[in-house]
């Protein structure tokens, strides 16, 4: 079974995405934070990462950071889905991608959730 | 040099920013709740009062926005009047209970002992008190795990009475709130240790408050952190 690490600082939303993805048959390990979703990977390795970059205390990118930095998860596909506009993301980019192996970024508010799993099964397409 | 109008402007734009960024996460949670009922056909994911909660979340803060910048705006200040507190507070949970539940976050009330009528305006106070509340119970939600809990109180300090609301914030201290002020206008994340978002609830919040010659700072009620207001004793009606 498919095994989603989301990290979703918002529950609502949260609650959302799990009942979509529990839906299709998707298992999912949900955090609000770096430091657990960092301790959820740890008990169970993800098939694929869901991320949002505006966390409470450590950013996404400082969990990217930190979740790379450990070579069984180098390779697992990064789907970030962020309330931040593209226009901020921008200077990002290439270090989203190129640095931290980020496989796809979707802005949340226009990213539908029909949208958000067909990139979803792209990327886990791709292993 | 800037004079007094260009400054509520300016606070007035980033006030307006914020609040845009803020309303992003109830109208995304209310979307993708209705399209997660369509794309399954299963009527029973949608959670009907998730989304009337969340509506009204964000028709509560567009409503303290619109006083918070028409105070800005006009730079008037709101004619105070004898207000009970003790009241104001149960009333303020009473908003905000339906909201705390969704997030799974225990509401108390802690209000100790009798307390003389403060110089406030009601209204105003209430909208202040009702936006800090939604933002708290919000970064409350999304601290961790475990039982989480917030607490709306007052207490007496030699200064006035301290009414703010508490939960447990680990980065809640009083330079992290001046910092969080300094940074409204050019971060996405001005508050980024309490709140992932753009912490908008906060700030109008604390504009209002500034309309009735206080403001929002950090403090500690029993233990735990929160945002609070200290607000004057009516003189007049304490030896009535």
């Amino acid at each position: 079974m498919t095994y989603v690490l989301l990290l979703e600082p918002n529950t609502l939303l949260a609650k959302t995405y799990t009942q979509l993805f529990e839906h299709v048959g998707y298992a999912v390990g949900h955090a609000t934070g770096a430091q657990e979703a960092l301790a959820i990977a740890d008990k169970r390795t993800p098939d694929v990462v869901v991320l949002e970059l505006q966390l409470p205390m450590h950013s996404g990118v400082e969990f990217l950071h930190e979740f790379r930095s450990y070579s069984e998860w180098l390779k697992i596909p990064v789907v970030v889905n962020t309330l931040s506009p593209p226009s901020r993301l921008a200077a990002l980019y290439v270090a989203l991608q190129s640095d931290l192996g980020v496989t796809a970024v979707l802005y949340k508010p226009q990213t539908s959730l029909q949208v958000l799993l067909r990139t979803m099964r792209q990327q886990l397409a791709q292993i | 040099m800037a004079n007094a109008s260009e400054g509520a402007g300016g606070d007035v734009d980033s006030l307006l920013l914020s609040v845009a960024e803020q309303l992003k996460i109830p109208l995304t949670v209310i979307a993708r709740q209705a399209e997660l009922g369509h794309m399954t056909g299963d009527g029973t994911l949608v959670d009907a009062s998730t989304i009337r909660v969340q509506a009204d979340a964000a028709l509560q803060l567009v409503d303290s926005y619109l006083l918070g910048i028409r105070l800005l705006r006009e730079q008037t200040e709101l004619p105070l009047e004898p207000v009970s507190v003790s009241s104001l507070l149960v009333d303020v949970a009473h908003s905000l209970e339906r909201f705390a539940e969704q997030y799974r976050v225990q509401l108390e009330v802690s209000i100790a002992g009798k307390y003389q009528p403060v110089m406030a305006h009601q209204q105003g106070l209430k909208a202040a008190l009702v936006s800090l509340g939604f933002a708290l119970v919000e970064a409350q939600a999304a601290q961790g795990t475990g039982a989480k809990r917030v607490t709306l109180a007052i207490h007496r300090t030699p200064h006035g009475l301290v009414t703010g609301i508490y939960g447990q914030y680990e980065e809640l201290a009083a330079k992290q709130w001046r910092r969080a002020l300094q940074l409204q206008t050019s971060a996405s994340q001005p508050f980024h240790g309490l709140l992932a978002g753009s912490a908008a609830g906060l700030f109008v919040a604390d504009a209002i408050l500034r309309s009735m010659h206080s403001h929002l700072r950090p403090g500690r009620f029993a233990g735990q952190q929160g945002l609070a207001t200290t607000l004057q004793p009516s003189q007049q009606l304490r030896f009535v």
